[in-house]
């Protein structure tokens, strides 16, 4: 048997193409028919020598004849493997032509720098004859010679060089191939990472959408938690706010796990204790194998919790318990950080939301005790106005937040007293008409005073109009019915009902009970009826348990008066 | 696809045994690519139009069991993509689930006159456009 062999450079082509890795059955297939149709046969051996893949599609001259005898010749398959393996650093095409009618190229497959197996790519040899060698293996295939000669008769003669020329072109292919096949895996892993970050993204949408620094920490903080496990399947998610102010809750747990409060309560302190030193997220994947965390194992298999951090302090955190079906993995992580950062963002807005909303309150508060300091007899009154006002605006059922303005009005409704003189404010007999206009000033001049600051322009007609009359017989403007604000109506009746429930100057509190039959006496002439009728629907016993419940934080205050003892 | 990607998303899995086919029509490739994964990898055979006309040529020959379509293409925007396809019998029943800018609301005569079943604004949840679809098919098999 004639064996020569000879080397062609191929560097730029095998070098680069053939070493990507993977050479998947599908795109063997998809060359193999390409090169099928040129009179083509490809092969491919495993380091091993044992062929792995052939053209089964070829001419039967390939398939029946070639292939068994390159699978029953181990010592020609030692050879390819012994040649390819020299090859591997020259990276070159070896042409052989010792089989009998047939001339082979071989090239190594490289992958990952290890020779990954041998790609054979076979042709009908030049001056094909049935000769001696052909008719000898053809006898021991048991293929009869004439057929043989038929088939082979279907395909084109190859030479050294064209068969050469098309081994560089099959690696070239086999390198587009191949690097197709790189490309679209990275595109389906950029695509699954655009998945997840939509899904980042619309998850960060939706909890910042629901970042209103007026909206309670717990209704956030649950709404977060939801929105997460919209997200991710996780089975329980939870936060917990260890600071002061509005950072400071108790921890909550939302989802299928139940945790008694009291572990909770454990579990979330502990969880704090590391988190203030770790700083990042913590994913335990196995809590029963965790020492610190062993205990909490008949609750949950897993966790990950993301510190909330303002600054360098770590206010509090949010956590996760067990996902469905899955473990916790990097996305989840870095989606649960983003969130913790939206989070920490809105705790801190919150935290000075309260900070500026304490210190406008202490100034307000400020400037009703400095009334309060001048008019030593009302002391408290403002205060008790704000809370009869409030009562009686949750009683007409009005939104919460100008209940909250309404407290504040009537906190403020007589700062103009600071404009009156201590004379006329302290005088005990009946006031002269001269006085008396002084007093009627003090609605005016507290609402020049609060005219200088923005945020309680609002309440001025609280403050303004808290003297006006149902009938229009009221100061200063003498407005009448529904054309008196509603702040300023609801003020007049508080404001009048403490005047007669406290002792003043020139007389000793009224009884309760007394005073809402002067109030019901005046409803329609002095006060707005329906707000009367709707006063007076309270149950008086609330009324003193609001007013015990003020006097017992500011023990100055004169005493509620006590019931009317049933005649007997 | 890899094995762990259809883990993650067998959860949601297309509601037939018989594959159902979904055509995605959008001028954004990266759009083209994330919902044809989400897709794929939940079972479903995707076919993908990057304007509305060749949208409109492949529904007609291929008959997609669904339409998922972006608002603002070249050629022929997803409304009237919806339009011409509602107004051919072969095509009419194909429902359509529509991609538009955050924002932004088909009228209701558009509705009507298209056989768009519902709207997601972008950017929208992946989890959740896959959700839509299968609401979508089922509502049609049962």
């Amino acid at each position: 048997m004639v064996t020569t062999r000879r080397n062609i450079s191929a560097d730029s082509l095998i070098g680069q193409g053939l070493q990507v890795s993977g050479l998947p059955t599908a795109t063997l297939d998809t060359l193999a028919a390409r090169f099928c149709g040129a009179g083509l046969f490809l092969m491919v051996l495993d380091p091993s020598g044992t062929v792995i893949y052939h053209d089964s599609t070829a001419n039967l001259f390939f398939t029946k004849f070639l292939l068994p005898m390159v699978r029953s010749t181990g010592n020609l398959r030692a050879q390819f493997i012994e040649a390819a393996s020299h090859v591997t650093a020259s990276s070159s095409i070896s042409i052989w032509n010792f089989l009998p009618g047939s001339i082979v190229a071989t090239f190594p497959h490289v992958e990952k720098r290890q020779l990954g197996g041998i790609v054979l790519l076979a042709a009908k040899s030049e001056g094909f004859t049935l000769d001696e060698d052909i008719l000898r293996e053809a006898g021991h295939l048991g293929l009869d010679a004439t057929w043989l000669g038929q088939q082979a008769d279907l395909l084109p003669d190859f030479n050294e060089i064209e068969l050469g020329n098309a081994g560089q072109m099959f690696a070239a292919m086999a390198r587009d191939q191949a690097r197709i096949g790189v490309f679209e895996q990275e595109i389906n892993s950029l695509s699954m990472q655009l998945a997840n970050s939509y899904e980042e993204l619309t998850l960060i949408y939706q909890v910042s959408g629901g970042m209103k620094v007026n909206r309670g920490a717990s209704d956030f903080f649950r709404q977060a938690c939801m929105d997460v496990r919209d997200v991710i399947d996780v089975r329980s998610m939870g936060f917990a706010l260890c600071g002061e102010g509005p950072s400071k809750l108790d921890p909550a747990l939302f989802g299928d796990i139940e945790v008694p409060p009291k572990q909770l309560q454990k579990l979330t302190d502990q969880l704090m204790n590391v988190l203030r030193d770790r700083k990042s997220t913590l994913l335990i994947t196995n809590l029963s194998k965790d020492a610190r965390f062993a205990w909490f194992a008949e609750y949950a298999n897993q966790m990950i919790a993301v510190p909330l951090q303002r600054q360098d302090q770590v206010l509090g955190c949010l956590f996760g318990l067990d996902k469905v079906d899955d473990e916790f993995d990097s996305v989840d992580s870095k989606l649960l950080g983003s969130i913790a950062n939206e989070s920490a963002i809105y705790l801190e807005n919150a935290m000075l939301f309260e900070d500026v909303r304490s210190l406008m309150m202490g100034v307000l508060h400020s400037l009703t005790s400095a009334v309060d300091a001048k008019d030593t007899y009302t002391c408290g009154h403002s205060e008790r106005v704000a809370l009869l006002s409030r009562r009686l605006a949750r009683e007409l059922g009005l939104p919460e937040a100008q209940i909250e303005r309404i407290y504040m009005a009537g906190i403020l409704h007589d700062v103009g007293k600071i404009g009156v003189p201590e004379a006329v404010l302290h005088k005990t007999g009946k006031l002269t008409n001269e006085e008396f206009d002084q007093m009627k000033k003090h609605p005016q001049i507290g609402a020049r005073i609060l005219a200088d600051i923005k945020q309680v322009e609002d309440l001025i007609p609280g403050v303004l109009y808290h003297h006006e009359r149902f009938d229009g017989k009221g100061y200063p403007t003498g407005l009448s019915g529904e054309n008196i604000p509603l702040m300023g109506r609801i003020i007049c009746i508080a404001d009048c009902f403490d005047a007669m429930t406290s002792n003043r100057t020139y007389r000793r509190a009224l009884p309760l009970e007394v005073a809402m039959i002067e109030l019901r006496r005046c409803a329609g002439t002095q006060f707005d009826p329906k707000l009367a009728d709707l006063f007076l629907k309270v149950d008086p016993e609330e009324f003193r348990t609001l007013l015990r419940e003020h006097q017992a934080r500011n023990p100055r205050t004169p005493t509620v008066p006590e019931a009317i003892e049933p005649k007997k | 696809m890899s094995v762990e990607t259809m883990t993650e998303d067998s959860l949601d899995s297309a509601p037939d045994e018989i594959q159902k086919t979904i055509l995605v029509a959008d001028d954004e490739t990266h759009i083209r690519h994330v919902v044809s994964l989400k897709l794929r990898n939940a079972g479903y055979i995707v076919l993908t139009a990057s304007d509305g006309q060749e949208a409109l040529d492949i529904a007609i020959s291929q008959l997609p069991d669904l339409l998922i379509t972006d608002y603002h293409m070249p050629e022929l925007s997803g409304l009237e993509l919806c339009q011409r396809l509602k107004q051919d019998p072969s095509t009419a029943g194909i429902p359509a689930i529509m991609l538009t800018a955050r924002g932004y609301n088909l009228e209701p005569a558009d509705t009507a006159s298209s056989g768009i079943r519902c709207m997601l604004s972008k950017p929208f949840s992946p989890r959740q456009l896959l959700a839509t679809v299968n609401e979508v098919l089922r509502g049609i098999a049962a």
